[in-house]
């Protein structure tokens, strides 16, 4: 059933890249360069035009998972005091941070950085931010984050051009105003002036890089099979996500896209016979990423999608309307929202299912990291109603020590089983 | 006057407090207001009074049966939470002209978003009043005062809504002079040499009345309570939201709760009630440290460092719902903070499900570690 499995050229070139830009930052920052650490949905934007390079937080904590040295580190959290039902995902670095050891981390560890930047999007984000800032006297910048009143329930279909609506004036004037305050700071650190042309030039770069993504997601939607695995759909996105904006990132968008274009038109696929087509729900299983594949010989069961890439049109391509800092902040003012809090995740979620042809979705509930987890019985409804059957996943994102691969693989094969029958395979 | 009828019926004050206490919200005040639910700390209850309505908290109670959007919960969302949904489901909160929900307050962003969504996919009963989001941010900045500002008259377009008037200036300095008033009362209930139970209830009692009410009741049974001699450890109370009655019985078997800073402790009233124009009310309120989103960040820390040490604890619980993702960050650091000024801290972990099972381990937790520091 499984056709021998060639992985995209692409794939090896972005990953070659992250190591290459991984390594050249490594050099710079024990060389005495200054670097932000800053979390997933602030605005990259802001430290990438003022030439600050960034280490992402939670980018930071999957390299440290995929480096199988999670269960170490909340062994070591607990050992501090820090009790076994707070958020790992987020808190991961910080705990390698605290224990010290730089020798035991990737690269040798993160010297101290320049200024720390998260958004006040879930309750636990300042709390673990303070305390890096305690650690390493680095300034902390944090965003606010009031909520949306009223949610629409279709945010993707205003958020393009008609994000004064959506996110509301209020909450715009109020981040735009933070913005200018970051950018006072980050000119103050790198003695740089902030340039505001440029800026607009950058912002239409990444809405031009969004839609190639955009175009890569119909790609894989509309295709007659999965093309490819999502653990290779997840680094030619995210890598470029990273790097938004730049040169190097929008070609190596185009090279993913006309890659795949080629693959599909040749008829590749994961399966040759492709019998079920899932979806994965929630961050990556960065501690088990060959998870994705375990079902493909057993079922011809392919995981077809991943937030990562359909949300990069979505959650990003925003109208510059003549005013990029306006138009950033209505990308950055419910990033985090949109993927957790309903209506809006589980008005995507079928939104995806339908576009994707979705059979079964396998939906990570990370339950110590409340944010993330929060509204997924209401997506797992929305998703069921819309026919696709649930599996839910109570695990996390980068601590194995609650994870068993076999259990939760009997009980996903028990569903396909089901699921084949029904289709009368 | 509200409050006189209250104790015009002999009773007294105390046993009034209590009884308003143990009924949670549905307590009915001696003069009947138009009832507008709060749920969580942040919101400035002035307001409502200055609007005309009796400012009732919603977060307190306790659930009879569930309904369907129980099986919506999952299983890290707080208890209260849970409560408040099925309960609102119910048709309990029939009686309110709107809901006002905290968005600083962790517990009540969820409530909020969890009731919209039930809202509008038309599943919600009738009964389930108009809600309000009330989106202060708890920061300084000029930005931020001017946003706080715009939430403000949201608000005070929704009272208008639900058929209460739009607060005046005059009307907001005369609630305001009201919760000065209470202020005054809770200062004296918290240097009366009660137990801290007895505080912690009649404290609490006034989240279902007026101010004006509450500072009566609260100085009445001031004035009927005799002061007895505080026995054992002066204890500091920290963590998640308690209002069990029975638990802090049990820690006080050690001492007296003179410090009682968990989120239904002596951190409500939120400060700026008492504050006689809205631009200050709102100042003080996006500056009170006991909001965990407090910034600059280390203001909670300090200040609940600070409240622990002007109460000359000696001894600090912290005990924490079985869904905490917040306190426990700054646990180790308080710890550290507490041992450097030697002041003993325990930390009680996770509450039990069952009250008598968390009962017993944390009463064996504090003999065993005060015996050990001996």
């Amino acid at each position: 059933m499984t056709s021998t499995y060639v992985p995209l050229e692409s794939t090896r070139i972005a990953t070659d890249h992250q190591r290459g830009w991984t390594k050249s930052l490594r050099a710079q920052i024990t060389s005495g360069a200054k670097y932000a650490f800053v979390n997933a949905d602030t605005p990259h934007e802001l430290f990438h035009h003022m030439g600050l390079p960034i280490v992402t937080n939670q980018w930071w904590s999957a390299i440290i998972a995929a480096k199988q040295l999670s269960e170490y580190y909340f062994d070591y959290m607990e050992t501090l005091g820090f009790h076994d039902r707070l958020a790992r995902y987020s808190s991961l670095p910080l705990i390698a941070e605290l224990e010290g050891d730089t020798e035991r981390q990737p690269w040798g560890g993160l010297p101290k950085p320049s200024i720390l930047c998260a958004r006040q999007s879930a309750d636990d984000h300042q709390k673990i931010f303070s305390l890096w800032s305690e650690r390493t006297g680095a300034p902390l910048f944090l965003i606010s984050a009031p909520a949306v009143p009223d949610p629409h329930p279709e945010w993707w279909r205003l958020a393009r051009s008609d994000w004064e609506t959506l996110y509301r004036s209020d909450r715009l004037d109020l981040m735009v105003a933070e913005f200018e305050a970051l950018i006072a700071q980050l000119e103050e650190l790198t003695g740089r002036s902030f340039d505001h042309d440029g800026f607009v030039r950058y912002m239409e770069a990444i809405n031009e890089q969004e839609r190639i993504f955009e175009d890569i997601s119909e790609i894989l939607a509309t295709a007659p099979r999965c093309p490819i695995r999502i653990s290779e759909q997840i680094p030619n996105v995210m890598i470029p996500q990273w790097h938004r904006g730049s040169e190097w990132a929008l070609s190596h968008a185009k090279r993913f896209r006309a890659e795949l274009h080629e693959r599909v038109k040749a008829g590749v696929s994961v399966l040759e016979e492709e019998r079920i087509r899932m979806m994965w729900i929630g961050a990556g299983l960065w501690f088990d990423t060959s998870f994705y594949s375990t079902f493909e010989e057993s079922h011809g069961a392919v995981f077809a999608w991943s937030m990562y890439l359909p949300f990069a049109a979505d959650g990003y391509i925003r109208e510059i309307k003549g005013d990029s800092l306006r138009a950033l902040a209505a990308r950055v003012s419910a990033m985090n929202e949109q993927l957790h809090q309903p209506p809006w995740i589980n008005s995507w979620l079928v939104e995806q299912a339908k576009k994707y042809r979705i059979d079964v979705a396998l939906m990570l509930i990370p339950e110590h990291d409340r944010f993330s987890g929060q509204g997924s019985l209401f997506a797992k409804k929305a998703l069921e109603e819309a026919g696709v059957r649930v599996i839910e996943v109570w695990s996390d994102m980068v601590d194995r020590r609650k994870w068993n691969r076999d259990e939760m693989s009997a009980r996903v094969s028990a569903v396909l089983d089901a699921v084949l029958a029904e289709k009368g395979v | 006057m509200p409050h006189s009828s209250s104790l015009r019926f002999g009773e007294a004050a105390g046993t009034l407090l209590d009884r308003a206490f143990d009924a949670r919200d549905r307590h009915r005040p001696s003069v009947p207001l138009p009832r507008i639910g709060i749920f969580g700390n942040g919101f400035p209850e002035t307001l409502v009074a200055a609007a005309g309505g009796l400012p009732v908290h919603l977060s307190m109670g306790r659930l009879r049966r569930t309904t369907a959007i129980d099986e919506f919960i999952e299983p890290f969302v707080d208890e209260e939470v849970r409560v408040f949904l099925n309960r609102l489901m119910n048709g309990e909160f029939a009686d309110c002209l709107g809901i006002i929900f905290a968005r600083d307050d962790a517990p009540a962003l969820v409530a909020y978003q969890y009731t919209s969504e039930w809202v509008r996919q038309g599943r919600a009963p009738k009964s389930v009043p108009p809600l309000f989001l009330w989106n202060l941010v708890h920061t300084a900045t000029p930005a931020v005062m001017h946003f706080n500002a715009l939430q403000a008259e949201k608000l005070f377009d929704f009272f208008e809504r639900i058929g209460l008037r739009r607060p005046s200036d005059e009307a907001i300095a005369e609630a305001a002079a009201a919760e000065a008033g209470r202020r005054q009362a809770l200062e004296r209930l918290e240097t009366a040499g009660l137990s801290g139970t007895t505080a912690m209830r009649w404290r609490n009692a006034g989240r279902f009345m007026s101010a004006t009410e509450h500072a009566d009741l609260l100085n009445a049974a001031l004035v009927d309570t005799k002061r007895t001699a505080q026995k054992g450890m002066r204890i500091g109370l920290i963590g998640s939201s308690l209002a069990s009655t029975a638990s802090y019985e049990v820690f006080e078997r050690f001492g007296t709760i003179v410090c009682d800073w968990q989120p239904w402790g002596a951190v409500w009233p939120g400060p700026g009630n008492g504050n006689a124009t809205l631009p200050e009310i709102l100042r003080a309120t996006a500056a009170d440290p006991s909001c965990p989103r407090i910034t600059p960040t280390t203001a909670y820390r300090n200040a609940l460092l600070q409240a622990l040490a002007n109460a000359r604890c000696d001894l600090v619980l912290c005990q924490l719902a079985p869904t905490d993702d917040t306190f426990g960050w700054e646990i180790p650091a308080l710890a550290s903070s507490l041992e450097r000024r030697a002041i003993a801290f325990i930390n009680l972990g996770f509450r039990d499900t069952d009250p008598e099972t968390w009962h017993a381990r944390a009463a064996t937790l504090i003999s065993a570690k005060l015996e050990a520091r001996k």
